[in-house]
């Protein structure tokens, strides 16, 4: 039971953060959190359902087209929000309500047009059979998103680290006052920024319905919370740091809901806060206060 | 009391206003002050000088409690400040002004004092003296740099401290400014108030200081006048080897 | 300085309690007239906190949930009077606002958001299905308590009052003074002498407790409830965006955000009740993207230009 715990802990880790991951990017480059994140994770859960369910498109192809779909709707709405939203006095503290509207907005458009139902999808879309890992029985539809998470990861990470535009991002993620006078041109990074968090929101939303079980419109807001904890848990700006917090997240989950079932719910609540408090500082490499 | 211990002057230099020893403060792995002692008489200005990255900032930030030391003391008139916060050491007679001044951007000028003033302090006397008082009562925003500058001194005096720690004020300033300035902080001085000087501004330095600190890399390479220090091998070495010669 | 607390309190507050407490004679609807007293609390409560310390609580809504679960416990396991009851809602909000007082380390959204989980691991204990001998757990409580309309709306005004009371003196007082300027810049306020925890402290406890009496005034007015209907993250969202309508900081300005906007939400609840989310969500965007200082900001605005 506890080999099983920690293993399942560790796959649906990978798969958190790549959750985490989006909102990760866009709070390290825009010092804005997205809390329309879970949202975009929504729709992708809706885009996979009507791909692979619907369409009977194939997992591979739904993955790539998730991504580039919402990496395109992303820039337009960073556009639309973003830059309007910095020129205010407390751009950090106001995204959160910025962004709750448009998680609002988008939430009601969905359940207007498609109702409040919950949707699923049958696990033997993703193909292959339960997989047995230690001697434990794991469905193959988790395997699927924790490998797809580790691709993506060494994506985002190839895309930092190896490209032009990669190492822009970082230097903006690092100090943005700089960052605008060596020249760096910050919207088009923030946009590309955004809109990669975006697509990566999507493309963990294609998992939703599996690693979930089900999916609604109204996911978006506890999907934050989580995002939010993992992201805290690792670090800022930092794709291994999100990893760590995932893993550690998962585990920690599927711990108490293997012992302690009843609580499982408090525990994103709980890691956040206990987290926030004994190492504000080291974890997210901001300054508190002074006084 | 007072007068006895003014009456020993003649014999024994009077006790310290502020003692400073053996301050250490390491950032990471950084040590940005490593082992710095000063000390500052009342009615004495003295000047903090070295090549940017020395840590006189640094020193400045300790002392007036918004950094925390990783070893040292501080005390002011014979009192500990050892680990107070920083409100706690404005109450105990340390004032300061910042490099870049950082007012209450949503109170008007004179409120931007009225906060910090000690009960009795005639807050537009002080306001006349910083020639803001026909601005006392629009918005911070309206001033401009020098002025928020100057604003900056202001509050700090109308806490009334007994050592101020001035960070870098001339910068900015035209020389007629410069002037009244300095001819303000000599004032103060003459008035018992003990003040270290942050600058790069030697002229400036050298108009009002009676004596200057040199720091380098966190520690003191020289105490003494400014006209030695400018002859001291270290000094003059540190300052060539500058990235940022600085004008004597 | 007294001159000013006099007229705002004149001008503002009085005719805010004149008209609330005529109005049950012109409209009956006494859960609306005692849902806006709700929400005029809870907009003037956040004002508090974020108006004088910048302090955005996302989790507000906890305090009020721990008000109605004060007040809900205190007579479901002992025979107090409602009225004390009452009092251990605040109290229990007090607690809480304690508890949560480390949170006042953090900054900017990691405040506001830890503050919400705040508020959700306190809604996931209570609503545990273990625990449901003593709070009721998932399936909520359903309280014996006396129907007394016009005790439970009177009390609500009085809260109010004393909220509002509090706001107008910060604004005009030397410690709301130093408030401001510790919100400003923290850093010039603690060197200028300023005990800024201290402050920030003293705002925060005083916000909760508003929202735990106000929350425990409307558990009595409302004696049955789930869990989720006295947490429910919509009365932090409410609150919120009907201070930054109105303007942070301001007497006057959480009172307009209130009868503005929670008019408005009321009128398409009634009409277009689909539309309801959609509607809310956009306001929201609209008021941060383009005025996010508020209304009683452009009145600003407009007079020192004028």
């Amino acid at each position: 039971m506890l080999l099983y715990a920690l293993l399942t802990g560790l796959i649906f880790g990978l798969y958190f953060a790549l959750v985490g991951l989006g909102m990760n990017l866009v709070f390290g480059v825009m010092r804005i959190v997205n809390l329309a994140h879970g949202d975009m994770l929504m729709l992708g859960a809706f885009t996979a359902f009507w791909l692979m369910r619907v369409a009977a498109v194939s997992p591979v192809i739904t993955v790539i087209g998730t991504f580039v779909l919402f990496f395109v709707i992303g820039l337009p709405v960073y556009y639309a929000l973003v830059p309007r939203l910095q020129r205010s006095r407390e751009p950090e503290m106001l995204s959160l309500i910025l962004f709750f509207g448009l998680s609002q907005v988008i939430e009601a458009i969905v359940s207007l047009l498609f109702g409040n139902n919950e949707r699923s999808i049958p696990s033997r879309t993703l193909g292959g059979g339960p997989v047995s890992i230690f001697d434990q029985t794991i469905p193959f539809p988790w395997i699927y998103a924790a490998c797809v998470s580790v691709v993506i990861f060494a994506g985002v990470y190839l895309y930092l680290y190896h490209t032009g535009f990669g190492r822009q991002t970082r230097a903006i993620m690092a100090q943005r006052e700089e960052a605008v006078t060596i020249g760096i041109d910050v919207h088009r990074v923030s946009a590309v920024a955004f809109g990669l968090g975006t697509a990566l929101a999507a493309v963990a939303g294609v998992f939703a319905p599996f690693m979930l079980g089900s999916f609604t419109p109204s996911i978006g807001v506890p999907i934050d919370l989580v995002s939010f904890a993992v992201v805290v848990i690792g670090s800022l700006g930092n794709p291994v740091g999100t990893i760590l917090g995932g893993a550690i997240y998962g585990v920690c989950l599927m711990l108490m809901r293997t012992y302690f079932s009843t609580l499982a719910d408090l525990l994103p609540n709980l890691v956040l806060i206990g987290v926030l408090l004994v190492r504000p500082t080291g974890l997210l490499g901001r300054t508190v206060r002074h006084a | 009391m007072a007068d006895g211990a003014r009456a020993d002057t003649r014999t024994t230099p009077p006790p310290p206003l502020l003692r400073v020893t053996g301050i250490v403060k390491r950032f990471g792995g950084f040590t940005a002050l490593d082992g710095i002692d000063l000390t500052v008489r009342a009615g004495e200005i003295v000047g903090l000088i070295g090549p940017n990255g020395s840590g006189k900032t640094t020193l400045i930030n300790v002392v007036s409690g918004l950094l925390s030391a990783n070893a040292g003391e501080i005390s002011l008139d014979g009192r500990s400040l050892t680990g107070l916060p920083a409100h706690r050491r404005s109450a105990a007679g340390i004032g300061r002004t910042f490099q870049i001044p950082k007012p209450f951007a949503s109170l008007s000028v004179r409120q931007n004092l009225e906060v910090a003033a000690r009960d009795g302090v005639d807050i537009d006397a002080v306001l006349a003296d910083v020639e803001l008082d026909r601005h006392a009562a629009r918005p911070v925003s309206d001033l401009n740099s020098v002025s928020q500058k100057l604003l900056d001194l202001a509050r700090a005096l109308v806490t009334r401290p007994t050592l101020l720690l001035v960070d870098e004020l001339a910068c900015g300033l035209n020389p007629v400014e410069l002037a009244r300035v300095a001819e303000r902080l000599r004032a103060l001085a003459a008035a018992g108030i003990g003040l270290v000087v942050v600058e790069h501004l030697m002229s400036f330095i050298d108009s009002i200081t009676d004596r200057v600190v040199v720091m380098n890399a966190g520690r003191e390479i020289f105490g003494g006048r400014l006209r030695d220090a400018v002859q001291d091998r270290d000094v003059v070495e540190v300052f060539l080897g500058a990235p940022e010669p600085v004008a004597a | 300085m007294r001159k000013g607390f006099v007229r705002e309190t004149a001008l503002v507050l009085l005719p805010l309690v004149v008209v609330l407490a005529v109005m049950p004679w012109l409209y009956n609807n006494q859960l609306l007239l005692l849902n806006i007293v709700v929400f005029l609390v809870l907009a003037q409560g956040l004002n508090l906190t974020y108006g004088f310390s910048g302090y955005l609580p996302f989790g507000y809504v906890g305090f009020f949930g721990a008000g109605a679960y004060g007040f809900a416990l205190t007579l479901m396991h002992t025979a107090a009077p409602p009225l004390l009851a009452v009092l251990v809602g605040g109290v229990a909000a007090l607690l809480a606002g304690l508890v949560l007082a480390p949170l006042l380390r953090l900054q900017g959204a990691y405040f506001g958001l830890a503050s919400l989980a705040a508020a959700e691991a306190l809604r996931h204990v209570i609503a545990n299905q273990d625990l449901s001998e003593i709070t009721g757990g998932p399936y909520g409580v359903r309280l014996d308590v006396p129907f007394r309309p016009v005790l439970t709306y009177g009390l609500a005004i009085g809260i109010l009052v004393l909220v509002m009371g509090l706001v107008a003196w910060l604004r005009q007082s030397r410690f709301g003074l130093r408030l401001r300027a510790a919100r400003d810049n923290p850093v010039s306020a603690a060197t200028a002498g300023i005990d800024v925890v201290h402050g920030r402290l003293v705002v925060w406890l005083a916000s909760a407790t508003a929202a735990g009496l106000i929350g425990a005034v409307y558990a009595w007015s409302a004696p049955t409830f789930f869990p989720e209907a006295v947490f429910d993250l919509s009365f932090s969202i409410f609150a919120i965006v009907f201070t930054l309508f109105g303007g942070a900081g301001t007497l006057v300005g959480p009172v307009i955000g209130v009868v503005v906007l929670y008019g408005a939400y009321n009128v398409i609840g009634v009409s277009a009740p689909k539309y309801f989310q959609l509607v809310y969500g956009l306001l929201i965007m609209a008021l941060v993207l383009f005025f996010p200082a508020g209304l009683a900001s452009l009145a600003v605005r407009r007079r020192r230009d004028g």
